[in-house]
């Protein structure tokens, strides 16, 4: 099972970018920034502001992926699929959500941010933003690497289910209602990976599922999300990619 | 391509403790949708639900945790190299209720992946799987993705566990998107006034045929094909054309190479909801356009439990097939136009082997299933 690693895009506590504009990329506890419109989009989206945080973060990393795979800019609706990978998904909207409805017996339920109360929304919302048809569903996984999201592209890419997938992780830090302590790496990193390299200039490198369940970059074996876009950043340094 | 079965099939809803007992039920027309006594309703736009009556919970845990406690006391022994894959919208979100509300609360249940947690540690199970979450069709991916796993050699047996409670913050998000009725719901009938929520868990043991026949497992039924697409048009609305949904069920007869006039039944989304049920009809009427293949709802019987709602209709679809009967529509009395001579008050003899079953939910998303009937041998 392979597949070709064509876009990578991130929001992190310490940066935000793309692969191709050799923007830095880290991914570490620490307080994620307040992203606007403008960090993200060029041209006005006025919805944006009135998404939830998780919303903005996710959507914010998957157009940054787009953006790097050329595949931001479209006309008629394309079939690429989203999975990506959460640990705590929209506990903050959850947290916001019902605040504001117990405050007035439920009088005040906002019916926008109910909207955003499912850990799914902001891949409906990338779908309409980019005219994305294929299926789109998160996954949570025990261990904190991710890596479940790759590896249900490729196998979906084996059957034919999926041509392009985006797929990646998105997760704010823990609220203080849940945890005093945040200590594990937050933000968003989405990667575009596609079945055919038929666009070989894109091409970051080959991405392998092995039957025994492990990546391999170029056939080195990667551990989390996170080691994954290093090696994509490295390739690209070594290519001499614009 | 391995064939992968439905070697299991249990259910907990408010129309029985088993899925003998909600089909049934499903066959007199019962309907669990009544007033709700868990949390206060006036502010609401309505105030009824579909509940299990006596979920009662312990300490400080979630609801969640008593309901798939009831749901793993109906399984046969469970492999213990399964890959488990649950499915679920708001996992233990009473929890959250509870802890803003100040009252003592477990935490961890109300993580996405706590139900994924939960039946792991109980179940003893060996191998990491996931939890799924895709809005309503959260279970209908789940399956998919579990039949995937298996038809491509990743795994032998996957063990599909969703479910989704009746809780205030759910409810009043409905309410505040004027998506409740208030008297249960009506699936596909004229004077729909919308949807009435329910909660209700489902198990679907997957495994390939040849484990199967090893470890001499009955043949439910078999997964013949699936597709998830999206309409990439609004968050919360179905588009209007569905064009997601068409894409879904296309891909899913695709995979299962099966063609209109193989199916006997469809097991529809079928909300209640003005948009959703008109989207739906259209689809149908667009794919089955020359096979007058009956369509069923069962959300005016046990309300629409949202992340559970596709195993629970795939568990009652492969009841379907066995008995060769699809259940009425419960709450349904004047057709919509679009539904005349496919929808049904009362539950009709079908012909065939294949069950299209379908769910579509928020963000867009939609997917399909085929069911084949099993031998049962």
């Amino acid at each position: 099972m392979k597949a070709v690693i064509t876009g990578t895009g991130w929001v992190t506590s310490t940066t935000m970018g793309h692969g191709r504009n050799h923007d830095r990329f880290e991914m570490r506890p620490g307080k994620l920034p307040e992203i606007t419109r403008k960090d993200v989009f060029e041209k006005p989206y006025p919805h944006f502001g009135r998404l939830d945080r998780y919303s903005r973060l996710g959507l914010s990393a998957i157009a940054f992926a787009l953006k790097d795979a050329e595949l931001n800019r479209w006309t008629r609706k394309q079939n690429i699929a989203m999975i990506a990978s959460t640990l705590h998904g929209c506990l903050d909207t959850d947290i916001d959500y019902f605040s504001s409805t117990i405050t007035a017996g439920g009088r005040l339920a906002s019916p926008h941010l109910f909207a955003y109360t499912l850990p799914n929304s902001f891949l409906g919302e990338a779908a309409i933003f980019f005219g994305l048809t294929g299926a789109s569903f998160v996954i949570s996984e025990p261990s904190a690497s991710g890596l479940w999201c790759l590896r249900m592209a490729l196998i979906g890419m084996v059957g034919g289910q999926f041509e392009k997938v985006v797929c990646g992780t998105c997760d704010l830090n823990l609220p203080p209602l849940i945890s005093e302590t945040n200590t594990a790496p937050c933000g968003a990193l989405f990667f575009v990976i596609e079945k055919e390299p038929t666009r070989q200039h894109l091409a970051y490198g080959k991405l392998r599922l092995d039957k025994k369940g492990i990546l391999k970059f170029d056939d080195e074996e990667i551990e989390n999300l996170s080691m994954l876009a290093e090696k994509c950043l490295l390739a690209i340094s070594n290519k001499g990619m614009d | 391509m391995r064939e992968v079965w439905i070697t299991e099939a249990v259910t907990v809803t408010p129309l029985g403790e088993d899925l003998k007992q909600l089909w049934t039920a499903l066959l007199c027309g019962n309907s669990a949708i009544k007033a709700i006594s868990r949390f206060p309703v006036q502010n609401y736009h309505a105030g009824i639900a579909s509940c299990i009556d006596d979920l009662f919970v312990s300490g400080k845990r979630s609801m969640a945790h008593a309901l798939l406690q009831r749901l793993i006391q109906q399984f046969s022994p469970i492999p213990k190299d399964t890959l488990l894959i649950t499915a679920t919208t708001k996992s233990g979100i009473d929890n959250l209720e509870k802890s803003q509300r100040g009252i003592p609360a477990e935490h961890r249940d109300i993580m996405i992946s706590a139900v994924y947690e939960d039946l792991h540690r109980m179940l003893k199970l060996e191998r990491e799987g996931m939890n799924i979450s895709a809005s309503c069709a959260s279970s209908t991916i789940a399956i998919a993705q579990g039949a995937e796993l298996i038809v491509y050699g990743w795994t032998d047996a996957v063990l599909v566990c969703c479910m989704d409670l009746v809780t205030e913050f759910v409810f009043s998000g409905f309410s505040a998107l004027q998506a409740l009725s208030p008297e249960p719901c009506r699936p596909f009938d004229r004077d729909r006034r919308g949807l009435s929520i329910g909660e209700g868990a489902a198990a679907l043991l997957l495994m390939s045929k040849k484990r199967a026949r090893q470890e001499k497992r009955p043949h439910l039924a078999t997964i013949l094909g699936w597709g998830a697409a999206n309409d990439a048009s609004h968050i919360t609305a179905p588009a209007i054309d569905g064009c997601g949904l068409q894409q879904a069920i296309k891909q899913a007869m695709a995979v299962a190479k099966c063609k209109p006039s193989d199916i006997a039944a469809i097991n529809a989304h079928g909300t209640g909801t003005i948009y959703n049920d008109l989207m739906e009809l259209k689809v149908f009427n667009n794919i089955f356009a020359d096979h007058p293949v009956p369509v069923y709802s069962i959300k005016g019987a046990i309300g629409h439990t949202m992340g559970a709602a596709g195993g629970i209709e795939a568990a009652v679809g492969i009841l379907t097939l066995q008995e060769n009967i699809a259940p009425p529509t419960t709450g349904f009395a004047n057709p919509e136009k679009e539904a005349e001579g496919r929808v049904q008050a009362e539950s009709i003899p079908i012909a065939g082997d294949y069950l299209l079953t379908t769910n579509s939910g928020f963000g867009g998303i939609n997917a399909a299933i085929i069911l084949k009937k099993g031998s049962m041998q």
